[in-house]
């Protein structure tokens, strides 16, 4: 039996991932030089997916106005979870919108093909679902498995001894929504986890073990893992036009600018309609998002720069991730991680971070900005001033 | 003003491909909808009053309804009210020969008088019918259906694109004079219609009808002729737009999808144009456009891009009005030594087509700022600047207004004797964000359901923003229905204000903080001393919002885009006003995308 049929959970914000998801949801956080959803979206559509489906929620226009109507000839069909109820909510939302099998996975991920290929190659009609190996199977659902079936399904086990774990990629008979309406709400939610133990106990889930890319951010200074693995493997948009030559880890699109007294050190990607002036010092490990100015003289290493971003000359950024339309006036300093960030009432202990500044900042010359510092949407802050710790949105910092 | 469509070749699905194609087509007109079947055998007609649904339900069911080539037509109407009657296709009084028709027949009356003195009977109110009862005289007197057809379009004056069904011939006869007319070209089936959206789900390899030219469309192929009836061999283009660019992905309305969609509109229009770091603007097409001054010719919507251009023109020293292009045609002014831009979203708006065709007529350089590749704007100006929108569905214009805007901002730049200003160029760079910005945080919807039930809307701007005080009117008529008008800040006190009350919101644009700006203010008191509800869209440079009720915030920039933006917070008080009071927000009643009559 063949699936052609791809559900998409694109709902959730990734509240985790704030102050980045203060206008977009996790899913169209930037992944290198796109977003995450267009990476999965690529996954499905090279596996031969033919229609997809994306639930909706929060923020859903963000991902509508990027996508439209249609992703690389696949139509999309949108439907919308109002309340975000648990992932299986969320694909219950799609019923009426699918017929027949179906792919299901998470958009918020970044996954191998491979992953994908297997789940559909293994697909004999009765659920499935892939499995990989993770150095911390504790933190992700820790799965054990006998003779091809899941045999234990646990959301972040306390005990140790699981090798496997559930990589968010499934395949159904649409008989699964009847399994969604049997299992029960936890807190309110319904989840993948718990549908996923109502299909056991129904007749057994097929484990599909599998392997590669499955690259996830939790936090903000995640998006850089992310950039910085999807470097590694070459995953660039094919749109630079570049993919098929031997870019030697520089992929620089078409429509941009780059100066030839510009240095690029690979692996790094400067996105459409950038510019990119005399002097600069780019990567490695940098992504420079669409519509991105950087100014002369500017140093950049392990920076991700989400769109209309501008780097005013002189500056210097490490371990930075901005989000978008942000402005670092002249002579801006970001030295780098490590450094502790504070999330909610957490603190991470020397994280890889130099600051992670949030959409629309505008941020005056000469500031200079302490390791691990995280900075909220369409806050201001001054010129000459020293930042640290976290910063509210919409906050104006004058010294 | 309607939308034919027609096809050979499909065999069983020639009545699918009709309908189909009046479905993408009804964008032209959504009065009434109608099609025609022929071939060796007899010939069908079935049309309906009201929308293509109507049309589709009436043929449920009909399964002997069938035929192996056949025409189709969706309706605005002019000549007669919205009936069954007067719904195309049209027959003779034989019902031997349908016709469908877009365009205005000048001399109808005439010949109408003429065809029922020789006994023959007409159903309708339209121009339209004499047409086919042209071709039955022709017929009767022993003509053949090609020399009957080309005979009878001889004797029509005006604009049209026909389509003509004759009984037994497995043909369409197709003419054109002065209305759009394209054929698609298919592996053994060839279409023709208003617009290539129509049949872009088979081909998109297309042919442009010129004026004056004729076809015969049948199952051994296509062959056009001029107007002598010689055979031409016109180009065969392959069309690269996506016209199944067209679902709403995930909107409730087209309109609400094109307003998100203008940031990537813009990004699209200002690819490759703007250089930031190096404070220049190229654009290819316009590289030997130096005009000593401007005529903008426009209607509409387009209108009031084209106020806006006239000003960034003369504010950089070229000389430059705005028309209405159909006062334009009618009463042209003294044109010596100027260039006539024509700005038109569909490069087919009739009123727009006599103004560059007037301003050619007399010598007049011409330039063609419009959104439709191969246009017949596009086709007869001496130079195309194409703003890159994309396609557009809704009847109201929003993201094409933001990209005529756009246009004229980079055509002004680059005409401009000064060197660019630094400042606009990278304001133009960050436009896209900037209405990406209002986007994200627009609480318009929130004014929209405190004014509902306003009496009336005003909107008042100065300088740039009069237009966007106009626009925001249009807009708000167009889709809400409501009583709105667009004034000129200064001219409020002048006669306005009496029609001010506290049941009369009133939508202020005020940009940064100058002279300007200030009396704009001065203004906003005056209402604001009437008891009148204020609305200021600002970027919180002056002190509007203190005396406003609610505040619409733009991103600050310069004051040349900051136009453009703060329409775009305009465009979502009218949408949201119009969803909430039930409107067809895509489909305004009385209303049609693309005004192909004058």
């Amino acid at each position: 039996m063949e699936i052609t049929t791809g559900v998409v959970l694109a709902a959730g914000e990734g509240t985790r991932l704030r102050p980045m998801t203060a206008n977009r949801p996790k899913t169209m956080l930037p992944a290198a030089d796109r977003p995450i959803l267009e990476h999965v979206l690529d996954v499905l559509v090279e596996c031969g997916i033919e229609r997809l489906c994306l639930v909706v929620g929060y923020r859903r226009e963000r991902v509508q106005g990027h996508f439209g109507h249609e992703y690389r000839d696949v139509p999309i069909t949108y439907v919308q979870q109002r309340k975000q109820l648990g992932s299986a909510h969320a694909l219950e939302q799609a019923e009426a919108a699918v017929e027949g099998p179906m792919l299901v996975l998470n958009g918020d991920r970044v996954i191998d093909e491979r992953i994908v290929g297997d789940v559909l190659a293994g697909f004999d009609g009765g659920p499935a679902l892939a499995v990989l190996e993770h150095p911390t199977p504790t933190q992700y659902g820790a799965v054990r498995v006998s003779d091809g079936r899941v045999s234990e399904f646990v959301e972040k086990p306390d005990s140790e001894g699981f090798r496997l774990i559930n990589a968010g990629v499934y395949a159904f008979e649409s008989s699964v929504f009847d399994a969604i309406g049997r299992t029960e709400r936890r807190g309110g939610e319904r989840r993948m986890s718990d549908v996923v133990g109502t299909l056991m106990d129904d007749g057994g889930v097929r484990a599909v073990e599998t392997g590669g890319l499955w690259a996830d951010a939790t936090y903000p200074w995640d998006l850089l893992f992310l950039m910085r693995e999807l470097l590694d493997h070459g995953r660039i948009a094919a749109s630079h036009g570049a993919e098929d030559a031997d870019t030697d880890g520089v992929w620089v699109a078409e429509s941009a600018r780059v100066h030839p007294d510009a240095t690029l050190q690979p692996p790094v990607v400067i996105g459409p309609d950038a510019e990119v002036a005399a002097g600069a010092v780019i990567g490695p490990d940098v992504a420079v998002g669409r519509n991105g100015t950087i100014e002369a003289n500017a140093t950049l290493e392990d920076v991700l720069l989400d769109g209309d971003c501008r780097v005013g000359a002189g500056t210097t950024l490490v371990d930075c991730v901005a989000g978008e339309g942000t402005t670092l006036g002249a002579g801006t300093v970001v030295p780098g991680g490590p450094g502790d960030v504070r999330v909610g009432d957490t603190v991470f202990e020397g994280r890889r971070l130099g600051a992670v500044v949030a959409d629309r900042v505008t941020v005056g010359g000469g500031v200079t900005v302490a390791p691990g510092t995280l900075v909220g949407a369409n806050v201001s802050i001054g010129p000459g001033v020293h930042a640290s710790g976290t910063i509210d949105d919409d906050a104006e910092v004058v010294r | 003003m309607c939308g034919i469509i027609g096809c050979v070749g499909r065999g069983e699905e020639t009545l699918g491909t009709l309908v189909h194609g009046l479905s993408k087509l009804e964008y032209r007109g959504y009065d009434s909808a109608g099609v025609a079947l022929g071939g060796t055998g007899g010939l069908g007609v079935l049309k309906r009053a009201g929308e293509i649904e109507a049309l589709r339900a009436a043929l449920e069911g009909r399964s002997e309804f069938s035929g192996s080539v056949g025409i189709g037509h969706t309706r605005w109407s002019t000549h007669g009210p919205p009936t069954d009657e007067n719904a195309h296709p049209h027959l003779d009084c034989e019902g031997r020969v349908a016709v469908v028709h877009n365009g205005i027949i000048e001399n109808y009356q005439a010949l109408r008088d003429e065809l029922a003195g020789a006994g023959h009977a007409f159903e309708s109110d339209t121009d339209t019918e004499v047409v086919p009862h042209l071709i039955e005289a022709e017929l009767a007197a022993g003509s053949s259906p090609e020399a009957a057809f080309r005979a009878a379009i001889g004797r029509l004056e005006g604009s049209f694109a026909i389509a003509c069904l004759v009984a037994g011939r497995e043909s369409v006869f197709v003419a054109r004079n002065d209305s759009p007319l394209v054929l698609g070209i298919a592996e053994g089936a060839t279409y023709l219609a208003s617009d290539v959206p129509a049949f872009r789900e088979f081909t998109d390899r297309v042919v442009y009808l010129e004026d004056g030219q004729f076809a015969e469309l049948s199952p051994d192929g296509w062959v056009v002729t001029d107007a002598a009836g010689a055979v031409v061999e016109p180009p065969i283009e392959t069309v690269s737009w996506d016209a199944e660019d067209t679902g709403k992905s995930g909107y409730d309305h087209f309109m609400l999808k094109e307003i998100h969609e203008q940031p990537r509109a813009l990004r699209q229009c200002l690819r490759g144009r703007v250089d930031e770091l190096g404070g220049s603007v190229t654009v290819e097409e316009l590289g030997a456009f130096d005009p000593e001054r401007v005529h903008l010719v426009a209607a509409g919507t387009s209108y009031h891009a084209a106020l806006y251009g006239a000003q960034l023109l003369c504010a950089d020293g070229i000389p430059a009005e705005a028309h209405y292009a159909h006062e334009y045609a009618s009463s042209p002014p003294p044109a010596a030594g100027a260039t006539v831009v024509g700005v038109s979203q569909s490069g087919e708006t009739a009123d727009t087509l006599a103004a560059t065709r007037e301003a050619r007529r007399r010598g007049a350089a011409t330039l063609a700022v419009t959104n439709t590749v191969g246009s017949t704007m596009a086709r007869e100006c001496d130079e195309t600047f194409y703003i890159r929108s994309g396609p557009e569905i809704g009847v109201a214009a929003t993201k094409t207004f933001a990209g005529q805007q756009t246009a004229l901002n980079l055509l002004t730049q680059v005409v401009s004797e000064a060197t660019p200003d630094r400042d606009v160029v990278s304001a133009l760079r960050d436009l896209p964000g900037d209405i990406q910005a209002v986007l994200d945080g627009s609480s318009a919807e929130a004014v929209a359901e405190t004014y509902l039930d306003a009496d009336a809307y005003f909107f008042i701007g100065r300088g740039l923003n009069y237009p966007v005080a106009l626009e925001g009117a249009l807009k708000m008529k167009e889709i809400s229905y409501e009583h709105a008008e667009g004034f000129a800040a200064g001219e409020l006190k002048h006669g306005p204000l009496a029609l001010v009350t506290e049941n009369t919101p009133v939508f202020a644009t005020v940009v940064g903080d100058d002279e300007l700006a200030r009396k704009t203010v001065g203004n906003i008191k005056e209402v604001e001393a009437r008891n009148a509800p204020v609305v200021a869209v600002t970027d919180g440079e002056s002190d509007a919002g203190r005396y406003a009720d609610h505040t619409l915030e733009i991103p600050r920039t310069n004051r040349r885009t900051a136009a453009i933006v703060a329409n775009v917070q305009l465009q979502l008080v009218s949408y949201h006003t119009a969803a909430k009071l039930g409107r067809p927000i895509d489909k305004p009643r009385n209303l049609a995308k693309s005004v192909t009559v004058e």
